[in-house]
């Protein structure tokens, strides 16, 4: 139980030449004239993983502010998840000269000759939207590291006052959350092609975060039940992830469904457009993998009892739904950025080196406190859980 | 119910779930178990198996085809009725489809488990004790007529052990 992580040196060289492999293949791309796709990229993966931490943290706060019994013994994983945040604030500070490679709206003479962009402009300027930035993780940072601190101290002196904090703090985050998760995805997504809006759009961004950051818990537990640690993980806590896996496949469809009614079905030819390159045009395949891999796959296969259980088979769903989120983040930003549809060395270069890094600084921050939180009230009811 | 039982009461899950495992480790067939709520554990406990879920999934297959083929029929073959310039064949079927496969799955499933519980509208209650749908939960052992009375001793003093409130028999 007072069991640490230990990272072997094997898995850090493993990860630090895949994040050299990363560097590579940006500086390649950049070098090769491919400014556009190496940008799109960076903001791809950006985007991936550091929507991935918050989605964690959102389902800790869920766990928080439920007084969830099961999950109690394993809040260190999406408690190191969310240490990620340190790392992409610094890595999302690049992107800042990416802007002119990827945003319409940054253009100051576009703006003037654009009566749309002109009217979006005391929202979508690069000093107001700069300030957003550093306003929104600012407040991630500081909640969810608060949320840390807590639950640390809860481990050196026990008792209920830090367990209530951390759900008073749970309620603002999820408050904090909603809001500028929102406007975050509207800054850096929706706002590539800055002619065109939804209203659903944030709503979507919203759901695939809470369901691959739920994904991702669910795969580094079993990864880590594997290597020898929580040895109290019994086929009940696999059947309640692989359930928080299939519930939110259902709502991600829902939402994927809505989106699809209506901004396609719904006839106003403004918001039509989003559709054209996504189904009718180059990206039509994507279109459809994108459903299939998200939903259809994971609500047939962990319909069967005995699936959801089995700690293989759930981690070989949390692997395709990793790939799954990346085919859903694909297809919002390279329609609007690179022209043609085309995987080349930059997509699996740039990924891999990210993924390298997140699982890294993950890896670090695990192996840097106790691995179960030995004093959390419902600790008990966790390693008992049936 | 015809059947002479032996039913243990208990007033608590925790301790009726570990009374369970306790019986079974010492060659005590339970024949069921009654409970006010849903029990998380019993099922396992149990060794119960149930085919409800495959016909579920089932019927919702069927239901997903089904309503498919009627609305494709309703608005492609028999009146198609171009709206919107949008193709007659659309994905805003999906919302009929889900509703409709939800509905004739959880219809059916209900009907398979009525038929097959032999339960109908006005059928008496079978209890083995009424205290069951307030707080109490019961333990039915099969009194077997090759039982002896030293076999009838033991589940009772067992029942007595896992810390029943109550031993009743019924004849």
């Amino acid at each position: 139980m007072e069991k640490q992580l230990k990272v072997s040196s094997g898995f850090k060289t493993v990860m630090y030449v895949l994040i050299a492999f990363g560097l590579i293949t940006v500086i390649i791309g950049f070098a090769t004239g491919d400014h556009v796709r190496t940008w799109a990229n960076l903001l791809l993966n950006n985007y991936y993983f550091m929507s991935v931490a918050l989605g964690a943290s959102f389902w800790l706060a869920i766990q928080a502010i439920t007084q969830s019994g099961w999950s109690a013994g394993f809040v260190r994983v999406p408690q190191a998840m969310s240490n990620y945040l340190i790392v992409s604030f610094v890595l999302w500070f690049f992107m800042f000269f990416g802007l002119h490679d990827l945003y319409h709206w940054t253009h100051h003479d576009a703006v003037m000759n654009d009566s749309i962009l002109l009217h979006k402009e005391p929202y979508l300027n690069i000093p107001f939207f700069a300030i957003r930035f550093v306003l929104f993780f600012g407040l991630w940072i500081f909640l969810t590291q608060r949320i840390k601190k807590l639950s640390l101290a809860e481990d050196q002196i026990g008792g209920l006052t830090n367990f209530n904090k951390i759900e008073f703090t749970s309620k603002v985050f999820i408050f904090v959350f909603a809001i500028t998760f929102s406007l975050f995805a509207i800054d850096w997504l929706m706002s590539l092609d800055a002619h065109w809006y939804s209203t659903i759009y944030a709503v979507k961004k919203f759901i695939m975060a809470f369901y691959h950051g739920a994904v991702v818990i669910t795969a580094i537990v079993i990864i880590l039940n594997k290597l020898g640690y929580f040895p109290f993980l019994n086929k009940e806590h696999l059947g309640d992830f692989g359930r928080y896996i299939f519930i939110l496949s259902i709502i991600w469809a829902y939402i994927w469904l809505s989106q699809y009614l209506l901004i396609w079905y719904a006839n106003i030819p403004e918001e039509t457009v989003y559709y054209i390159p996504r189904i009718m045009q180059e990206y039509k395949n994507f279109f459809y993998l994108e459903l299939i891999v998200n939903w259809l796959f994971p609500f047939l296969f962990l319909m069967w009892n005995r699936i959801a259980k089995n700690p293989n088979a759930l981690l070989f769903v949390a692997i395709v739904l990793m790939g799954g989120q990346w085919i859903e983040l694909y297809m919002s930003i390279m329609p609007d950025t690179v022209s043609s549809h085309n995987i080349t060395y930059i997509e699996f270069g740039t990924f891999f080196g990210y993924l390298a890094l997140f699982a890294l600084v993950v890896a670090w921050s695990l192996s840097r406190m106790p691995l179960v939180a030995k004093n959390h009230p419902y600790l008990p009811e966790s390693i008992e859980h049936h | 119910m015809n059947n002479r039982n032996i039913i243990g009461i208990y007033d608590d899950q925790d301790v009726l779930l570990n009374a369970l495992d306790e019986l079974q480790e010492n060659g005590v067939k339970i024949k069921d178990v009654y409970s006010p709520i849903p029990l998380h554990g019993v099922f396992e406990r149990l060794h119960l198996k149930t085919r409800l879920p495959y016909a579920t999934f089932i019927y919702g297959a069927i239901g997903v085809v089904s309503v498919f083929l009627f609305l494709y029929w309703t608005s492609v073959v028999s009146y198609p009725l171009k709206f919107g310039g949008k193709p007659l064949n659309t994905l805003s079927f999906i919302i009929i489809m889900f509703v409709l496969t939800i509905f004739v799955g959880t219809l059916f499933t209900f009907l398979t488990y009525f038929i097959r519980e032999k339960m109908f509208p006005g059928k008496q209650v079978e209890l083995p004790i009424p205290e069951t749908t307030n707080d109490k939960f019961a333990v039915l052992i099969e009194k077997e007529v090759t039982m002896t009375e030293d076999d009838l001793k033991k589940v009772n003093s067992l029942l007595q052990k896992t810390g029943a409130v109550e031993i009743k028999e019924t004849e």
